[in-house]
């Protein structure tokens, strides 16, 4: 037994060990002052009392052993007899391990992704201080704008001095950079500007070298320093402490420059935006020179540590203020002469909203909260619905093992044993399906967080196994066996010795009907994870069908960059070059290039013609001859450009689409018609040369009016190329041609058109995907749960049913008897489902693309399914209860 | 004359339960220190008192519960339970049965 000591010491020996101790010294010290007071010196009184008392050390021994022993003992042999239990249902207990698994498996992954994406704190400073400034934004996808101009921020700063310090982090950039200057070799880093003061306010520290200070944030362009990240530093560098003091290369649009690295973040900072990390961080003052006092250049957020004893709402007002001021001195920016009275209101008026950045800032966060909790959500209700199933296994055992129950209670155990030794086994099952679903998660949320990213945008949720992680698992392990249990111990405590072991057929029905309300929850969750996931999958079928309008799956874009700093018409013939070279490659049927690769980014608000107050918003897309050939959107009306506009030094040709011209042109034809545009140059009148098809970027909305122009091509553009072959080996045949074909350039990356228009349905892709899975296992495990409880109800009533047809019942009205319980459950199921799944439909609708809840396919499919489900299920107890034999049946009395 | 501990721990819970029962609750020391009060043959090693405490407080024949005394010190004082109460018979008679066997054995041998 000593190793059940050890065991025993291991547990709960301190508090057994404090309470043995304070016992024994409270005796001694009583002696002794008896001993005193009988006239005794107080040594003498001392050494005696010890004398007399013995070896405390092993009586506290023995008092321990006494004391621990047993309820170790029994606590070895409960999990020892649960194990045999379980073991002798071997595939019971599989199949209760492996739905509980899957549960707790996707709780766990759901709980990782919003444990590192939404609740996990920055591991800075006090993040609970932090804050950080947001407006309305107009775009309905990002509800809440966080990016400031350098003039903004200035004066927000400079308001909210005394009660906030505010600091700027500007949105990261991808900029190609060279630190081996040798090879020449280039690499994309996450760069972020940031003001000098970032580092000292958020809180963090170097781990070799030193931060950026207000000293580098002083004059522009005077301070080429950089800090490297502590993951960059380690992943680029192999943690090397020589790297501190080192050059390196930054290339721009426009230059070169060179910085030095100063110094590395401590280890467990990576920057504020939990799912992008960043690399090297750089001086605000070694911005763009143009940013500076640019009010229409919005690339900052602004974010700032409260003061001591001062709260977010006391440093709004102050706030608000310098913001409105600052918007109002800014119309004559953002308006035209004589703009719109109630327009230039709003913009002033814009309420500008202090939020907390305690656990960072993240446009990542603001795409998928609520669909990770509209996830974590259905991951709940499989657990309920697995967990249910499971506590209908067990009580369906718990019947079965009626005997031994109340044989051992007749023997004299106590009730608190038999409870104990059902929770025991409960949890030795949820431990292991535990185990497993930690090994489930392990793999399913670093799956789910590779859909979220693409090669251009890397999402690095740092998925680690921290205490809240673990916490969570122990809460959820518990919860399970509480859960599994608690009803068939209840149960089994309940159980009467004597009446158990004289009729143990007794009271049938009574069993059955504690099984029923599991029916009812797996029912209803069930119904509600369907009806939701059908959504979902509806939703994102639709959207997957929408004709964006041109060719996707073999259209290949291609992205350069320039080798070396050339005048801009050289590198315009080096791309018409390029252009040129690879239209003649087999393989290749068009060849164009586009500003960008979507569509229809840029917002351009047109004056309509007579009425100079009305303006209509349009996209403006920046192409090159061939784009529309190469893309294969259809010509309507007119003709697409030519070899020859694009030669002209300052081409006023356009194209429009059909939106536009119907939009702006109304029923007449647009072909020939003029208006004024203002792009890169003066105002200056346009004519409408030829009209085009609708195409669209985003398949959630419809096609917006778009004017199609010519760009001089300029490093900004993406070559589109449309191959007839196969993809893969003209991309590699691609990087060769452009490198025969110009020194000045070179390939970065190719990518499909149809994978960036993936990208564009991530969200609700994920949200299927999922929610469709989870629907199909919930309506299994439910049909599981159905099936089990009838066949058990056929079973205990195999006498019953035998004695009805004996006496001249027909078979239709025993199977009626038998279903009669179940079936009546599975409809009270189906009423809370409806009304649950109606109700939980409210938090998905913003996530749905032309799926409604209300819609009557809507509702009737997964209402539809899930009684197919349970009358499949139900189909073989029914037919079993139908040919019970009455003769065998009362024979086995 | 001290009585060896061994022989004495037999009739421990004997003793101990008969001063519970007729006393009310008591701490480990004023057990000792009654017993030592009665008799002063049954001069036990003191600390071995508190394993058999505690072997009858597992067996449910005592119960503990902490309590304050005079000089407002916290201890441990034991009570005897209704299992207490019938075990303190089955004990007697124990008692009762092994002395008159010793006993007749003294007078007939």
């Amino acid at each position: 037994m000593s190793w059940l000591s050890r065991i025993a010491n291991a547990f709960r020996s301190s508090d057994v060990d404090r309470g043995l101790d304070d016992e024994m010294a409270f005796h001694i010290e009583s002696r002794i002052a008896d001993l005193v007071a009988a006239g005794m010196t107080r040594d003498a009184a001392e050494a005696l009392a010890r004398r007399q008392f013995g070896n405390r050390l092993r009586l506290r021994e023995e008092s321990r052993d006494i004391k621990l022993l047993p309820w170790l003992d029994s606590l070895v042999r409960d999990v020892r007899l649960g194990a045999r239990m379980l073991r002798k249902n071997g595939p019971v207990t599989a199949a209760a391990i492996l739905s509980l698994s899957l549960a707790l498996g996707a709780c766990m992954a759901a709980f990782s992704l919003v444990d590192a994406l939404i609740l996990r704190p920055l591991p800075v400073h006090q993040p609970e201080r932090l804050i950080y400034l947001t407006f309305p934004g107009t775009n309905p996808d990002l509800p809440e704008n966080d990016v400031f101009s350098d003039p903004a921020f200035v004066r927000l700063r400079d308001a909210g001095r005394g009660r906030v310090d505010l600091f700027a982090m500007a949105y990261p950039s991808r900029p190609r950079v060279t630190f081996d200057v040798a090879s020449g070799e280039r690499e994309t880093v996450r760069t972020q500007f940031v003001t000098g003061n970032a580092f000292e306010l958020l809180g963090v520290g170097p781990t070799v070298g030193r931060l950026l200070t207000m000293q580098d944030d002083e004059r522009q362009a005077a301070h080429p320093v950089a800090v490297l990240s502590h993951a960059f530093w380690r992943q680029r560098f192999g943690g090397d402490p020589g790297i501190v003091g080192r050059w390196f290369v930054m290339h721009g649009t426009k230059d070169d420059r060179q910085f030095q690295i100063v110094g590395v973040t401590e280890a467990r900072f990576s920057g504020v935006e939990p799912g992008y990390s960043t690399d090297v961080w750089i001086p605000y003052a070694m911005q763009d020179p143009s940013t500076f006092g640019n009010s229409g250049y919005r690339a900052l957020r602004v974010i700032g540590r409260l003061n001591e004893n001062v709260a977010a709402e006391q440093v709004h007002g102050v706030l608000q203020a310098a913001f409105t001021n600052f918007r109002h001195e800014d119309v004559a920016n953002n308006f035209g002469p004589d703009p719109p009275a109630d327009r230039v209101a709003n913009f002033i008026n814009t309420p500008l909203r202090v939020r907390s950045a305690a656990t960072g800032v993240s446009p990542l966060r603001a795409r998928f909260q609520r669909p990770l909790w509209v996830l974590s959500a259905i991951a709940a209700l499989m657990l309920l619905i697995a967990g249910s199933n499971v506590a209908n296994l067990f009580l369906a055992r718990i019947a079965a093992r009626q005997d031994e129950m109340s044989l051992r209670l007749s023997l004299g155990a106590g009730r608190g044993r038999l409870i104990q030794q059902l929770l025991i086994e409960s949890g030795i099952v949820a431990g292991a399906a535990c185990l497993v679903g930690v090994v489930l998660a392990m793999v399913a949320a670093p799956a789910v967080v590779s859909l979220l990213k693409s090669t251009d945008d890397p999402v690095l949720l740092d998925l680690r196994i921290d205490w809240p992680f673990v916490a969570f698992i122990g809460g959820m392990t518990v919860l399970c066996s509480a859960l599994l249990g608690l009803a068939p111990a209840l149960r089994a405590s309940n159980v009467e010795p004597m009446t158990a072991l004289k009729a143990n057929r007794g009271r049938t029905s009574a069993r059955a009907r504690t099984m029923r309300p599991f029916v009812v929850i797996q029912v209803a969750f069930s119904l509600i994870v369907l009806f939701v996931g059908g959504l979902l999958v509806k939703s994102f079928v639709r959207l997957s069908s929408v004709s964006p309008g041109f060719a996707t799956s073999d259209v290949l874009l291609v992205s350069w960059e320039a080798v070396q700093h050339v005048e801009r018409n050289q590198q315009h013939a080096a791309l018409l070059q390029v252009l040129d070279r690879l239209r003649d490659l087999p393989g290749v049927a068009a060849v164009s290039a586009a500003e960008g690769n979507v569509l229809g980014r840029f917002g351009y608000n047109i004056p309509v013609p007579g009425t100079a107050r009305e303006t209509i918003e349009a996209n403006l897309s920046r192409v090159t001859p061939g784009f529309f050939e190469t893309m294969k959107i259809p010509l309507v009306a007119g003709r697409t450009f030519t070899r020859g506009d694009f030669e002209l030094e300052r081409p006023t040709v356009v194209i429009v689409n059909q939106s536009f011209a119907k939009r702006y042109f109304g029923d007449q034809p647009a072909v020939g018609r003029r208006f004024d545009l203002r792009w890169g140059g003066p105002r200056a009148p346009h004519e409408v040369v030829g009209v085009v098809a609708d195409a669209r970027y985003d398949l959630h909305k419809p096609p917006v009016p778009t004017i199609y122009v010519l760009i001089p091509l300029n490093g900004h553009d993406t070559l589109h190329v449309r191959v007839t072959g196969e993809a893969t080996t003209i991309a590699a045949r691609l990087r060769e041609e452009v490198r025969a074909t110009t020194p000045l350039l070179r390939v970065t990356s190719i990518t499909s058109q149809s994978s960036m228009l993936d990208r564009t349905v991530v969200r609700e892709r994920l949200l299927a995907l999922l929610a469709g899975f989870f629907a199909l296992v919930g309506l299994v495990l439910t049909a599981v749960g159905v099936y089990g409880t009838l066949s058990y109800t056929v079973v205990q009533r195999t006498r019953e049913i035998g004695i009805r047809i004996a006496l001249g019942a027909r078979a239709v009205a025993a199977v009626r008897s038998v279903l009669a319980d179940t079936t009546g459950a599975t409809l009270i199921g189906v009423a809370f489902g409806l009304a649950g799944g109606l109700y939980a439909s409210r938090f998905v609708t913003t996530l749905l693309f032309e799926a409604a809840p209300l819609d009557v396919s809507s509702l009737a499919l997964p209402l539809g399914v899930l009684l197919l489900a349970a009358l499949v299920a139900a189909a073989a107890p029914a037919w079993r209860a139908a040919r019970v034999d009455p003769v065998i049946a009362l024979r086995n009395e | 004359m001290t009585t060896r501990p061994d022989t004495l721990q037999g009739s421990l819970p004997l003793l101990v339960l008969t001063l519970l029962h007729r006393r009310g609750p008591l701490h480990g020391y004023a057990i000792t220190s009654h017993i030592h009060d009665l008799s002063d043959a049954l001069r036990i090693e003191e600390g071995s008192l508190y394993p058999s405490l505690h072997r009858m407080e597992e067996a449910g024949w005592i119960k503990a519960r902490t309590i304050t005394t005079e000089h407002n010190r916290r201890a441990r004082a034991y009570d005897i339970t209704a299992a207490g109460r019938r075990q303190l018979g089955v004990e007697e008679a124990k008692w009762r049965s092994v002395t008159d066997a010793v006993n007749h054995v003294l007078k007939h041998a």
